[in-house]
């Protein structure tokens, strides 16, 4: 067993006959994904793609995350010291990696043993099999930063069931490994007590077509029960609310919902919209209703578009903002600006969405060419 | 989907008891090899302009309020979702029986209603409003025309109807509960033995003043109101259009509201309805026919914005000209055909789209021995079939745009102009709609007989365009006939002639050169000047042999019939001008750019390909066989300039990949035994 445990490497490499371990080593930080670890993990991914001998990926992260998401306290830094453009570079990189994920051509296996947020699930989501487990918290907590779910969440979370989508975007609702597998977003459950047994099953995949690792994970999958008071069990009133056309029309529906019968988790959504950032709900929601008509690369584009405008921050400051109340601060009062919905102008939401004016050098992000691209990944728009 | 899943556990359980691995052994990955491949025409195509820029330009307003009903229909099971070669399509299940379809129609439209599509479609008014509405009827008709058809006589005819024939009674007790629903409107205008002559029909309403009652009946067979959608199984009220014989003096066609059904479906006395039958499209509109034996109706059901009956029975009007009467009436049913112009070349896109898409990804014959075969979009011969109507469906999305600004910023003065214009559009964008849908089934090959592959579908789904709402030969007789009368007060009264378009007759007739190179046919100016010429000869033409036979002592209205040939001609070069002019305009407003240059390739494509077809300017001696040679030849030239952007000109479109059909996409996956 060959296990590179040098303490200063972020990603931890086990080479395993035909199979990668890849392992995000940064527990402290609940292996929020640094500058690094995105190089890192983009390196081995292009090289393992390259090696006939690797036939699987399997990543998973140490302690009790996977990954809480990406290092924004490192990006809001860069902003502070004038620098938007070096988390730009951070974006671009980080986009680049859930693309190669996204069309990767052998199987990557994500084991989602704990918590999984925003960039946690750009790295995972997008890949083959994603493992859930009793341990899994789920949550694209975005539009509470003052950001927008991006590293392609427009991608998936449109293409969930229904409007479930929007729900888990807008709300930052938190999802457990029952609730993942039934809406799509993992593709396995199995206990956390199993997971030793399954990897070493995994390790004996000869073959990098899915199909085998299919067959192993099958054997360990379980149908874990739905908890009684789930969110996924209200998907008649999420299709109902979230497929409205507005941010303002999904919360007037959601209060119509409201005075027909006092219910906790209606009042908790609308409670959770109402915190969030208005620029930032605005934004999402548009982002996740063209995504839905995109393929993964146009929407990593446009998501990067997107998040050059805010973190340049001309038309809202909101992302430096609410990284300050939720992670520097903790005072979790964020002032955000424009404060209310109805003063985030269409025109406003627009911008987010055009080529960003900057003398200079600032392009589009420009995606690698890829072989095999699949169906999925070719969408037009 | 679920069947699909369920094979591949059975093939796993299989595998697993028989210890054996699973599928696909190598052999296959050795057959693969030799087997066509999929390639996606993303891969080899370049795009060098903003395809997103170019999508807005081509549906002019309202793109995020497109995007959110796409969005609606694809996350709904009640939209037909389907999976083939690994995306998600849907599109209606054309192969239920004609109840189905109608019965599956009304429940996507509940559920449009239920999420909030026609918030605003009869209680908001002014231009933007009115636009977003047309935005979601297009969406709609691209998912599935019966669709947009059983929403658009519902809004459009009937609630329009009682918008403005109607006053504020009528208003307040039928607007919003038409918005809701709680109504089902139809439209009883055509009968049996009349259609596009609407001053024709037969059926006959009289006035009780003793009960203050109108009396509403059918008097012969051929005065069944007849294609009534709506009325065969789901309207509850219908505006019924009917002579109004009052004290023995006949009024006029005059508008009433009826109800047809009560609130559980049971059709109310003294109605009788029957059903249209099967048609060969549009199926999911319950088209029906209605006789009234002396249905009573209230006084107030008299939908009175131009003429009223008082209780008493007195007939009462500010217009006195049964003729001006007639056309104020009509006036606002123009809607009408803007919506039908529009959505014509929405189902254009949609076939060019798949059938251009597919060229870019099927091959046939190699050209050398055992060299590649050769990708369809790569045969000059292919390109010419194409990308011409390519061209044109470009061309006539500005132009229905601009029908459509016209049609929302309209006043009385521009009435005229918008019968004139929308009657010209509609014939022709019908027209090309159904000469395009048949290229493009003929250009994706035996595909395109397959239902679930939409191309030869939609020829019947939107056959009905060239009908309704006025008959394309009927419409364009009145383009030349208005165009004739413009013409002829213009010359009585010596003044210069303003609006139609006519302003370049005031000045001198264009002179074109003998000797026509590339580059002054793709100027603007000379294209401009050749249908300007086109225009003008011909109007004066007409005009002067309306004149000769009325000297010979023939009628205005037989010198007309006469002189139809020449009609014909003048209609069609009045509507390619204007729609060259909306490309022009649109052109001229963008900034020096990639999206410009093509748009401009693209102008000269229809402006050339416009030329090449028409043989009146041979016939009348505008272009020399010589410059016609010249013409052809640059078409070809465009043909090869227009190729490679060919991709992402119907990428433009923005119609989502789930709108268009399998075919576009990986058709050799979608046919795969694994998704038998």
């Amino acid at each position: 067993m060959a296990v590179e445990m040098a303490s200063h490497s972020q990603v931890l490499v086990e080479e395993k006959s035909g199979v990668r371990i890849l392992t995000l080593n940064r527990p402290k930080q609940l292996n929020a994904l640094s500058f690094q670890m995105i190089s890192r993990l983009l390196q081995l991914c292009l090289a393992y793609e390259e090696d006939p001998s690797v036939k699987l990926v399997i990543l998973k992260g140490l302690g009790r995350a996977f990954c809480a998401g990406g290092d924004v306290a490192a990006v809001v830094r860069d902003i502070k010291q004038g620098n938007w453009r070096l988390g730009a570079n951070y974006f671009s990189d980080e986009y680049i990696l859930n693309y190669v994920m996204a069309t990767y051509s052998k199987p990557q296996v994500s084991i989602l043993n704990g918590i999984v947020m925003g960039g946690g699930a750009g790295v995972s989501v997008h890949g083959r099999f994603r493992i859930a487990t009793e341990n899994t918290v789920f949550a694209m907590p975005e539009t509470a930063l003052g950001l927008f779910p991006d590293i392609g969440a427009s991608y998936f979370l449109s293409r969930l069931p229904g409007f479930f989508g929007e729900y888990v975007g807008l709300t930052g609702a938190r999802l457990d490994g029952a609730e993942m597998l039934a809406c799509g977003l993992a593709t396995h459950f199995v206990p956390s007590k199993r997971l030793t047994a399954l990897e070493a099953d995994l390790c004996r995949v000869g073959s990098s077509d899915p199909t085998f690792a299919s067959t192993i994970l099958d054997a360990y999958t379980q149908k874990p029960r739905l908890k009684q008071q789930s969110a996924y069990r209200r998907l008649d009133v999420i299709d109902k609310c979230f497929s409205r056309r507005t941010v303002e029309e999904i919360i007037s529906a959601l209060e119509r919902e409201a005075t027909q019968e006092a219910d906790g988790w209606i009042s908790a959504t609308i409670l959770s919209l109402k915190k969030a950032s208005p620029a930032s709900l605005k934004i999402s929601l548009r982002s996740i209703r063209e995504g839905r008509l995109q393929g993964v690369g146009q929407c990593l584009i446009r998501e990067y578009r997107m998040v050059c405008h805010v973190i340049k921050g001309e038309i809202s400051k909101d992302f430096v903002e609410g990284c300050r109340a939720i992670l520097v601060d903790k005072d979790k009062n964020p002032k955000w600006e424009p404060r209310r919905l109805e003063d985030m102008k269409d025109s406003m939401v627009e911008k987010y969405f055009t080529r960003v004016e900057e003398e200079g050098e600032w392009e589009d992000l420009k995606l690698p060419a890829r072989k095999n691209l699949p169906a999925i990944a070719i969408s037009k728009l | 989907m679920s069947d699909n899943r369920a094979l591949q556990r059975v093939n796993i359980l299989v595998n697993h008891i028989l210890q054996s691995s699973p599928t696909s052994s190598s052999n296959l990955s050795l057959t693969r090899e030799i087997c066509l491949q999929y390639s996606p025409p993303e891969l080899n195509e370049s795009c060098v302009f903003d395809v997103k820029e170019m999508r807005k330009l081509l549906d002019g307003h309202d793109v995020v309020d497109r995007d959110w009903i796409y969005g609606l229909m694809t996350q709904s099971n009640l939209f037909n979702r389907k999976e083939r070669g690994g995306k998600i399509f849907v599109s209606p299940d054309y192969n239920q029986t004609m109840e189905q379809q109608r019965e599956i129609t009304m429940k996507r439209i509940w559920y449009l209603l239920e999420n909030g599509v026609f918030q605003g479609w009869l209680t908001e008014s002014g231009p933007e409003a009115e636009l977003r509405k047309l935005a979601l009827l297009e969406v709609c008709g691209i998912y599935d025309h019966s669709v947009s058809i059983k929403v658009g006589v519902h809004f459009f005819l009937w609630g329009n109807a009682v918008k403005f024939f109607g006053t504020k009674r009528h208003h307040e007790k039928w607007l919003k509960s038409t918005e809701d629903y709680v109504v089902k409107g139809c439209f009883a205008m055509t009968e049996l033995g009349h259609g596009s002559n609407v001053r024709g029909i037969e059926t006959v309403t009289t006035y009780d003043p003793t009960t203050e009652e109108f009396v509403i009946s059918t008097p012969c067979e051929s005065a069944q109101k007849y294609w009534i959608g709506g009325a065969a199984n789901h309207a509850t009220h219908t505006i019924v259009f009917s002579q109004l014989h009052i004290n023995g003096t006949n009024q006029g066609v005059h508008a009433f509201i009826a109800q047809i059904r009560d609130q559980d479906g049971n059709i109310c006395p003294n109605i009788r309805i029957a059903d249209c039958g099967h048609k060969i499209g549009l199926n999911g509109v319950d088209n029906g026919r209605i006789w009234f034996d002396n249905l009573r109706i209230p006084r107030e059901n008299l939908l009175n914005a131009v003429a009223d009956v008082s209780s008493d029975g007195k007939y009462v009007s500010a217009i006195k000209d049964p003729d001006q009467r007639f056309g104020a009436f009509m006036a606002p049913l123009t809607s009408g055909r803007v919506t039908i112009a529009s959505s014509a070349i929405y189902s254009a896109k949609v076939g060019l789209a798949t059938a251009i898409r597919y060229s870019l990804s099927r091959r046939a014959f190699s050209v050398t021995a055992n060299g590649p075969e050769v990708l369809l979009l790569d045969y000059p011969s292919h390109q010419r079939r194409l990308l011409p109507l390519l061209a044109k469906t470009y061309a006539m999305s500005f132009a229905a745009n601009e029908l459509k600004m016209i049609y929302v910023k309209r006043t009385p003065e521009t009435n005229k102009a918008i019968h004139v214009v929308s009657s010209g559009f509609k014939a022709v964008l019908t027209w090309h709609n159904m000469r395009t849908l048949q290229e493009c089934r003929e250009a994706v090959g035996g595909q395109g007989i397959k239902t679930e592959n939409l191309v030869g579908q939609l020829k019947g789904e939107f056959d009905v365009q060239t009908t309704f709402e006025g008959d394309n030969n009927v419409l364009m007789q009145q383009v030349s006939k208005a165009l004739f009368a413009e013409y002829v007060s213009c010359k009585k009264r010596n003044k210069p002639f303003k609006g139609l378009g006519l302003e370049h007759m005031n000045g001198s007739r264009p002179v074109l050169p003998t000797q026509l190179t590339s580059s002054t046919l793709r100027c603007s100016q000379f294209q401009t000047n050749v249908f300007c010429l086109r225009e003008r000869d011909l109007l004066e033409q007409f005009t002067s042999e309306i004149a000769q036979l009325q000297g010979r002592g023939e009628s205005r209205e037989i010198s007309f019939l006469q002189s139809h040939q020449l009609a014909e001609d003048l209609g069609k070069a009045f509507t390619e001008k204007a729609i060259l002019q909306t490309i022009l305009d649109a052109e001229a407003k963008l900034p020096a750019g990639s999206v410009k240059d093509v748009l401009g390739l693209v102008r000269s494509m229809y402006a050339l390909i416009s030329l090449e077809e028409d043989p009146s300017l041979l016939r009348y001696g505008y272009l020399s066989r010589e410059n016609v040679g010249d013409v052809r030849r640059e078409v070809s030239k465009l043909c090869g300039e227009l190729r490679p952007h060919a991709l992402a000109l119907v990428t433009s479109f923005g119609i989502p990949d789930s709108f268009l059909s399998p075919i576009a996409f990986n058709w050799v996956e979608a046919n795969a035994w694994s998704s038998v």
